[in-house]
């Protein structure tokens, strides 16, 4: 069946139309009634498309079908992209009833969107964003440049060979994990002084030219420590860790280590880091250890260092800590309307959740849409309180602080108001638990003096 | 960010408008013929040809996925262009340039989407089926028809001064006590029985309708017709001076003020030539043609339509001018004085007390005390364009689903929105409370249903 996923993606050959504007410069419309009919029914109906195509036309990537039976597709979206580009301007979207089609370019690699999810027309092209930082990630924004700049042809699945699940797992868990939305991270709910001891012992364990530590336990993150120059040159953005957190998703390791190469791109688009991967608590494997390195070579360095960690958190039994963090639920707080909240405080990476996944998935849909709303550039709001059929929703932006909370469809407005307090007063008490403040960290480094050099120079590609 | 540049500001406006039927064209070399009307018309033949070509593929891209739901517009970073299947291969293309705030190294304010669909709808009152006018006279007729149809009605667009009330596109009623109410539907009765090649008649007052017996979606392009085009053109006359020129012609006629706004301007020169626009009705399953003859007299208005077969003459205008003027006459001092009786009972119109929209979908029904004035080429509101713009976006979260909903918004200004959805009307309140809560703000507005709308069930 060509329509799924195949196991020969590795056709290099490409039979695209080679000009696909004539030369009175007509829309050649053979060309877009050509693809109609080979769509099937269940390839039309999934919710959201993503194509990434080379600007010469050739297809790079399709989340659903084989890209290769695309290319015409594929071929058809280049050449509207390319008409419109020939008036100087530039194609942004498509919209028709029940789709919106969002194009992105950066640099060489086009990117499109068929969306069904009434997603904006801003959200749909940040998640673009993300597949083209997903990419870079693994290739760096510079040699996709200087590749396309010799060989406009070249064909790029060459070098993604293998891929494809990341960029697929990408795409899965924007669709269901509001991180995305807020631009925020994750945390892992300890207390402070569980999280310091954490990362005491990740500082201890350094060696030259290693740049981060990171402790990450059932996809949360629960200590970062940063080397102390590069903490003053640049911070990383939760954007990066959820590209790194992917991969690491993507490339489904249980036992043992892995060593590779990262980069990540709204640190430092052009330079590799060298990722050392390994899980603290095989075979459960959900606490894991990633340790960034600017050096090639210095695997087993790196290697040590994780040796060292794991001894200490032996001798203080720290993954006892871990293991036994209270998710906290919202009946901990004794508000009987209030159904989910996700919370974000201002320069900070967090929300949290409850419900059933299931639940928590659809409930994406309205907050997306109020937080498209809530950040609109020409009419930005403070507030919106939707009562619905299904659940009454709020959105909240202050200075402080943003939140979204889902609340029982019949909750008079008096008691949304007070829970909603109460919520905010309990989200402030506990505070030091839930949330990790970067700049709070102590980040001296022992032993040996570093040199002061910001990150690039030391990168070796 | 200070900069000594003047910023310019750019409204969106109509860039260019066409029609085209793809089947009209379908081999090479034969473009040229799917285009049935194109404005502006200076643009090169070649450009034209790509413009037509971009949509069709457009639209063509879009059934890859969705084949009953193609695309209704694309946009660009320069410009946006609504597609419009008006009936089955003819294709309305809309293209307005984005507004823009031309500041250093900065652009660009995304305009609201809505405005644009209501503009499609009235060309189909006055262009019945495009398929029927082909069979009757093949394309150079409908070219012909199209070009002088599209020709005068792109001139009244007015792109920027659109907002929600336009999307709506719904009519506003006169509110009127009982009793002239009666008298005017028995002048009506009246009128179509002495008259008996009358089918349908409407009239309004005040640019406001009182009575209609047209289907409501034809009502409502007339009423859009009327409102935005036909009566601004001849508004100007009735408001001249005694000496003016512009006077219409009442010599020997001192019996009453009524005369025809369509039709013969002076039913005293013989010579005079005249004839009635035509329109076309009940389109979806009966098809009718109809003389569309508008009669007024002083503030109010009769529309008669008469079925297009017959063939109007001098003698049956005078007919009708003796019989309805007089009567039109008295019936409209009748309502001017009612309507003043009625005023000094509930005292003087102040500023009014809330700014809200309303309307009702099932009559069409809409109110509003945002809009001071709304003319054909302005609309007067006494709120900010971005609150407007906030209303449009609640509407568009209402039309997602078919419930009864509520939205609450406050926005950066501090001014609150509400927006309440319930059966199928919607009322939108603006609330220039700034240091209100969401609870007071509920309140105001509950105060304002009591008043305005104690019989219509709002979610509390």
């Amino acid at each position: 069946d060509n329509m799924h996923r195949s196991d020969n993606r590795g056709s290099w050959e490409f039979q695209p139309e080679d000009t696909l504007t004539e030369e009175t410069g007509n829309f050649p419309s053979t060309l877009a009634q050509a693809n109609f009919k080979i769509m099937s029914e269940s390839w039309r109906q999934h919710r959201k498309h993503v194509f990434v195509l080379s600007e010469a036309g050739k297809p790079i990537y399709s989340r659903y079908g084989n890209e290769e039976a695309l290319s015409s597709t594929m071929g058809v979206m280049m050449a509207l992209v390319s008409f419109v580009q020939a008036g100087g301007n530039m194609i942004q979207s498509i919209f028709s009833d029940e789709h919106t089609v969002v194009f992105l370019q950066k640099g060489p690699l086009v990117f499109v969107s068929v969306s069904a999810t009434r997603q904006s027309e801003q959200q749909l092209r940040r998640e673009l964003l993300h597949v083209y930082h997903q990419i870079v990630s693994m290739l760096t924004q510079a040699s996709i440049n200087r590749i396309f700049e010799r060989r406009k042809n070249f064909d790029l699945r060459r070098l993604l060979f293998g891929s494809e699940k990341v960029l697929d797992g990408l795409l899965d868990v924007m669709d269901s994990d509001p991180s995305f939305m807020l631009s925020a991270v994750q945390c892992l709910p300890l207390p402070s002084s569980s999280r310091d001891a954490l990362s005491h012992i990740l500082q201890k364990a350094i060696t030259p030219d290693l740049v981060f530590s990171f402790l990450i336990a059932n996809n949360r993150l629960v200590s970062v420590v940063q080397e102390k120059t590069v903490l003053e040159d640049a911070r990383l953005k939760p954007s990066d860790l959820h590209l790194l957190f992917n991969l690491i998703r993507a490339s489904a390791f249980q036992a043992g280590e892995i060593w590779m190469p990262i980069c990540l791109p709204l640190f430092n688009h052009d330079c590799y880091f060298y990722a050392y991967v390994a899980y603290l608590d095989p075979p459960e494997c959900t606490v894991c250890l990633v340790l960034l390195s600017t050096d090639k070579e210095a695997f087993y360095a790196v290697a040590e260092c994780k040796r060292k960690i794991e001894e200490a958190f032996a001798s203080q039994n720290a993954l006892q800590w871990v293991a036994n963090t209270q998710l906290y639920y919202v009946d901990d707080i004794s508000v009987a309307n209030l159904r989910h909240f996700l919370y974000k405080p201002s320069k900070v990476l967090d929300h949290h959740r409850q419900l059933s996944q299931e639940e928590r998935i659809r409930l994406l849909d309205p907050y997306r849409n109020m937080h498209n709303r809530i950040h609109s550039t020409s009419r930005p709001l403070k507030l919106i309180y939707h009562s619905a059929g299904k659940e009454t929703l709020l959105a909240w932006v202050t200075s402080k602080f943003e939140m979204f909370a889902c609340f029982t469809p019949l909750v008079t407005k008096k008691s949304a108001i007070s829970e909603l307090t109460k919520l905010l007063r309990w989200i402030k008490k506990e505070e030091d638990r839930l949330f990790i403040f970067i700049y709070a960290f102590p980040l001296t480094f022992q032993s040996q003096p570093c040199k002061r050099q910001s990150v690039t120079q030391n990168v070796k590609k | 960010m200070a900069s000594g540049m003047q910023e310019k500001q750019y409204t969106p406006s109509l860039l260019s408008f066409f029609i085209y039927n793809p089947k009209f064209g379908p081999r090479e070399g034969e473009e040229e013929k799917k285009i049935l009307f194109y404005h502006p018309i200076e643009i090169e033949k070649n450009e034209k040809i790509r413009n037509v070509g971009l949509c069709e593929a457009i639209v063509q891209f879009t059934r890859t996925f969705s084949p009953t739901n193609p695309a209704k517009s694309l946009h660009t970073q320069k410009n946006r262009q609504f597609f419009h299947e008006a009936e089955e291969n003819y294709w309305m293309v809309m293209v307005v340039r984005n507004p823009m705030v031309e500041k250093p190294n900065k652009d660009g304010k995304p305009p609201t989407v809505e405005y644009q669909e209501e503009e499609i709808i009235v060309s189909n009152l006055f262009n019945g089926t495009f398929s029927r006018a082909f069979e009757a006279g093949g394309v150079e007729l409908l070219t012909q028809k199209l070009e002088k149809f599209f020709y005068r009605y792109l001139q009244t667009l007015h792109l920027q001064s659109c907002d929600l009330l336009d999307v709506f596109g719904g009519i506003s009623f006169f509110p009127l006590d009982k009793m002239t109410y009666l008298k005017i539907q028995s002048f009506v009765n009246r009128v179509e029985e002495s008259l008996s090649l009358v089918k349908y008649t409407a009239f309004l007052y005040n640019d406001q309708l009182i009575w209609s017996g047209l289907e409501q979606d034809d009502m409502r392009i007339l009423y859009k017709y009327l409102t935005t085009s036909l009566f601004p053109r001849h508004s100007e006359p009735e408001l001249a001076g005694r000496d003016s020129p512009l006077r219409p012609e009442v010599a020997g006629n001192l019996l009453h003020y009524g005369r025809f706004l369509t039709g013969p301007a002076n039913l005293k020169d013989p010579d005079a030539k005249f004839r009635f626009p035509r329109i076309f009705v009940n389109t979806e399953d009966s098809y009718e043609e109809l003389h569309l003859i508008v009669y007024k007299a002083m503030t109010a208005a009769v529309c008669f339509m008469v079925n297009a077969a017959v063939d109007l003459n001098r003698e049956f205008c005078e007919q009708l001018d003796s019989l309805v003027g007089p009567q039109l006459t008295l019936l409209a001092s009748d309502i001017c004085e009612q309507f003043n009786i009625n005023r000094r009972i509930s005292g003087p119109e102040k500023e009014p007390q809330f700014k809200f929209i309303y309307f009702n979908h099932m009559n069409l029904a809409e109110k509003s005390t945002i809009h001071m004035r709304k003319t054909a080429s302005v609309s007067l509101t006494s709120v900010h364009p971005d609150l407007m713009k906030i209303l449009g976006d609640i509407n568009c979260d209402f039309a997602r689903v078919n419930e009864d909903e509520e939205i609450i918004v406050k926005a950066m200004t501090d001014y609150w929105v509400v927006g309440k959805k319930s059966d199928q009307r919607e009322l939108y309140v603006i609330l220039n409370q700034k240091n209100a809560n969401l609870i007071e703000v509920n309140e105001e507005v509950k105060r304002l249903c009591a008043t305005q709308f104690n019989n219509i069930f709002f979610l509390d």
